[in-house]
């Protein structure tokens, strides 16, 4: 006679051993296991916004760990939160990851206080990605408001390391005022080696300030865009990337052509927790990265 | 923390009690099994129950209980000019507290209620903001002590603190209670804030509001409900006054 | 599948032998309310007596058992130069025993999302595969809605179902323990009136059902009626309290908090049971409010129940127990926010 249950000891699975592959979706794993990594070089853009280099420590999780253009990874600060920050660097550097990351919160704040040397964990990457193998032969719209720099320079990176797979490459890309403008210090090498031309607007000129003032729509008019064979980024908040793609659409560039990164607030990167939903859509898993017609298919997307 | 490179830095911190029964400052020195941790988190320069130092070199001032008396304003305002931070800490100094019930009444007919033909000098009851400037606010009759750890640890590191925004009801249902309306009674958890871990409907007692409210309460629903189950109007705006929280929010 | 039967008596004595070598939880009541009628809970148990399978049905659900209110998901241990992350899924056996069937298929419908979908939750994977689920039908409440969700009867998700056909049990084995279990008393093949009682019993229960929804098309009822004055007549009500989603045997959401000990040597990072009716659900860093209206929130959790998300096959997750409509006390329940909206057509 006996009743008892055996324990499924779910801690003696062989994934239990294993590092997490966060590029497969569809095995277990351990899905809250960080990869623990090292700041190696920090770099002050302005004053609410930082550029991380963050090493992976472990020789076979830094191999592991591949993304493409457009992906997000979840920054552990243990003790503190984790917090989704999109990929910054060129998905070819195998050595470090870069995050751009703005002062904006409990987890953010005391990020922003770390050093170089300091240890912290990523999970990820998650989420899609810009389709770049899909645009090449064509021109490339890369239009940026603000902060979103920060996500459209996976592909920048991408454009300029494949830059003869492409054909005109712009960028365009409008902040609140000049200070905000982030990565001033590439510039130059995007236009110079990279061929890529690049136009600048801001809503308030400060005395610095000799560019253009106005709103990013604006600089549409100093370009010549050829709807039937140009494809477009587009990363900012809502009210941009609204007026941006709708002014597109009215040059004739189709919405399938057309990719914006929506941003909410991930708990877990995983389409578990529910927090980033849009509509009935996971911004975490189906995107963070959308075509457009498909962004005007969501409910409360903008 | 020192693996971001950044180290905890001891709050320099004084207690000082006002009109109140003392109850928080006791909370301070309660849960003994983290007592020695919470307490090497700080340096007290000034805490009567705890310790016989009478320093005025805090950084950290927490203020407990409420102002109900001239020299507790100067008390007072002598503790803002040399804290650089101040904090309320329970409910009398949050809202009031229970003493601010009094202020609904004469106060000759008050002090005559109480203390009979002996004269005692007492003002209608203040809230420490009504006073001076307070940086931060811990609610709570009396403060829950691992809240006060979590915002010492917090304040200790420099990281931005929170506390919980939606109402008492979520802690309540996550303890598997029974609902204390479903009883008959009248419960303010739908409308207060949490983080009390619902101690009160626990023990089957309607929610006193203790902790204020919470963000976007909806009380004109709230009053529906309880007035559709019998419960009369003043019943519930008494309620709803006990710890002086939601003056403002009620007629 | 494999079909049994068991005397009451027999059934008493095995589930005593269950409770006596594991962790049991069971239906018990814990109140009664003002007019009567029993409050219950899934409670532990420690004998047979001590449960009251009698019971309409319990106040929350058997979710929390599998997705705990507050489960810790990592620890961190700091030292002066980094830290050290643990993850652990370790959960010991339990058994509870009187679940509903439209707990089974709530279960049924978690198990689709947190094991099924991206990213397999191994977290709530051990607290699955360690329950043994006793299954058990009942008559449905004058509020019940589940025959309308398709709910009212479950095929899988458990280890044994017992539907009442009198004097005796009929059984349905679907677990190799279950049926290893049983051994130890006595139970008999299915006669053939054993088989007509129990075709009998399904559709008694079936006819029971007072309350019905109408959910075909609702989806696109949900779409189109989604800037609907609807919403906002129920919003008004709406406390916010999150109620709704504690009770709910679907309600999945969830944040994430981080809190570091007293002693600065080591923090936990735990899933906290969330609920998109609470105000700060769709908050961002820097404050900003996806949902800052009362009405958007409660839509919100209306289109995740009827609308389905991807993950769930876009389909509803709503099981129809209406646990959330008999707990909220602004009375807002499924049955009159969906016929209020299907009569805006």
């Amino acid at each position: 006679m006996d009743y008892r249950l055996p324990k499924q000891d779910i801690n003696t699975e062989p994934f239990m051993r294993q590092s997490p592959r966060y590029n497969r979706k569809d095995v277990f794993m351990r899905t809250d296991k960080a990869y623990k990594c090292e700041i190696t070089n920090i770099v002050e853009l302005t004053p609410t916004e930082k550029l991380f280099h963050l090493k992976i420590l472990s020789d076979q999780e830094r191999r592991i760990f591949e993304f493409r253009p457009g992906q997000f990874v979840m920054l552990e600060v243990p003790g503190f939160g984790e917090v989704p920050i999109s990929l910054s660097s060129s998905s070819n550097n195998s050595e470090y990851v870069e995050l751009c990351v703005r002062k904006s919160g409990r987890t953010t704040n005391m990020l922003h206080r770390a050093k170089t040397g300091a240890k912290l964990g990523i999970r990820g990457p998650f989420g899609t990605s810009f389709p770049m193998e899909k645009m090449a032969g064509h021109n490339i719209l890369l239009v940026a408001g603000g902060l979103g720099l920060a996500p459209l320079r996976a592909p920048i990176n991408w454009v300029s390391e494949y830059r003869d797979e492409y054909k005109d490459v712009h960028i365009l890309y409008g902040t609140k005022d000049p200070d905000q403008m982030l990565f001033t210090y590439q510039y130059e090498e995007w236009q110079k080696v990279d061929h890529i031309k690049l136009l600048t607007i801001v809503e308030k000129a400060n005395k610095d300030w000799n560019g253009r003032t106005g709103m990013i729509t604006d600089l549409f008019k100093d370009i010549d865009i050829k709807p039937d064979d140009t494809f477009a980024i587009v990363c900012g908040p809502p009210v941009m990337f609204k007026f941006v793609c709708d002014h597109l659409d009215g040059l004739g560039i189709p919405m399938n052509r057309m990719f914006v990164s929506l941003e909410r607030r991930m708990h877990c990167g995983m389409g578990k927790c529910c927090r980033c939903m849009v509509g009935s859509t996971f911004t975490c898993v189906d995107g963070p990265v959308f075509d457009y017609w498909s962004v005007l298919n969501l409910k409360e997307a903008i | 923390m020192k693996y971001l490179g950044i180290d905890p830095q001891k709050v320099r911190v004084g207690v000082f009690d006002f009109t109140g029964c003392e109850g928080c400052e006791l909370q301070l020195a309660n849960k003994e099994d983290s007592l020695l941790d919470f307490l090497s988190l700080l340096e007290v320069v000034n805490f009567r129950e705890v310790s016989s130092d009478r320093g005025d070199d805090y950084d950290v001032a927490l203020i407990e209980g409420n102002i109900s008396r001239a020299d507790e304003i100067d008390r007072l305002k002598d503790i803002r000019a040399k804290a650089k931070v101040l904090v309320a800490i329970g409910s009398c100094a949050c809202f009031g507290g229970v003493n601010q019930q009094k202020n609904r009444f004469e106060l000759d007919d008050v002090v005559k209620e109480v203390y009979g033909d002996h004269k005692v000098e007492t003002d209608k009851v203040k809230r420490i903001a009504d006073v001076v400037k307070v940086d931060l606010e811990i609610p709570g009759c009396p403060v829950s002590k691992e809240e006060v750890e979590r915002i010492v640890v917090n304040v200790v590191l420099g990281a931005e603190i929170k506390i919980p925004k939606y109402p008492v009801c979520v802690e309540c249902k996550q303890k598997v209670n029974t609902c204390v309306v479903d009883l008959g009674q009248i419960c303010l958890g739908p409308v207060t804030r949490a983080g009390c871990d619902a101690v009160c409907p626990s023990g089957k007692v309607g929610c006193l509001g203790c902790r204020g409210p919470a963000e976007d309460a909806n009380f004109e629903s709230l009053k529906q409900i309880l007035m559709d189950k019998g419960h009369s109007d003043s019943a519930i705006v008494e309620r709803l006054r006990f710890y002086g929280a939601f003056n403002g929010t009620v007629g | 599948m494999i079909h049994k039967v068991i005397t009451k008596n027999e059934f008493k004595k095995f589930v005593d032998g269950l409770i006596e070598e594991n962790q049991t939880f069971g239906p018990k009541q814990v109140d009664k309310r003002a007019d009567g009628s029993g409050i219950y809970q899934f409670k532990e148990v420690n004998s047979y007596d001590d449960m009251d399978l009698d019971y309409t049905v319990t106040y929350s659900s058997v979710k929390n058992f599998f997705l705990p209110f507050r489960e810790e998901l990592s620890s961190f241990d700091f030292s002066d130069k980094g830290w050290d992350q643990t993850v652990e899924y370790r959960v010991n056996p339990r058994v509870i025993i009187g679940v509903r069937p439209c707990d089974i298929n709530a279960l049924n419908i978690l198990d689709k999302i947190l094991i099924g979908g991206a990213y397999p939750s191994p977290y709530y994977m051990a607290r699955r595969t360690n329950t043994f689920l006793v299954g058990m039908d009942h008559e449905p409440l004058d509020d019940c809605f589940c025959e309308s969700l398709g709910h009212d009867t479950v095929h899988r998700g458990f280890n044994l179902f017992c539907t009442d056909i009198g004097d005796k049990y009929y059984l349905t084995i679907s677990s190799s323990k279950a049926f290893g279990f049983l051994k130890n008393v006595k139970v008999a093949d299915p006669v053939n009136g054993d088989s007509v009682k129990f075709h009998e019993r399904r559709k008694y229960l079936r006819d029971s059902f007072k309350t019905k929804v109408e959910v075909a098309g609702l989806p696109s009822v949900l779409d189109i009626e989604f800037k609907s004055p609807v919403w906002k007549k129920w919003g008004d009500k709406c406390l916010n309290c999150g109620t709704c989603a504690m009770v709910c045997p679907t309600c999945y959401c969830y944040g994430i908090e981080e809190t570091i000990d007293v002693n600065l040597k080591s923090s936990r990072k735990e899933r906290v049971q969330y609920s998109c009716n609470l105000v700060d659900f769709a908050e961002v860093a820097g404050g900003h409010n996806f949902r800052p209206l009362k009405e958007d929130r409660l839509k919100y959790r209306f289109y995740h129940h009827y609308r389905g998300f991807a993950q769930n096959a876009d389909d509803p997750i709503c099981v129809g127990c209406n646990r959330c409509g008999r707990a909220c006390l602004a009375r807002i329940n499924p049955k009159d926010v969906i016929s209020d909206l299907q009569m805006e057509d």
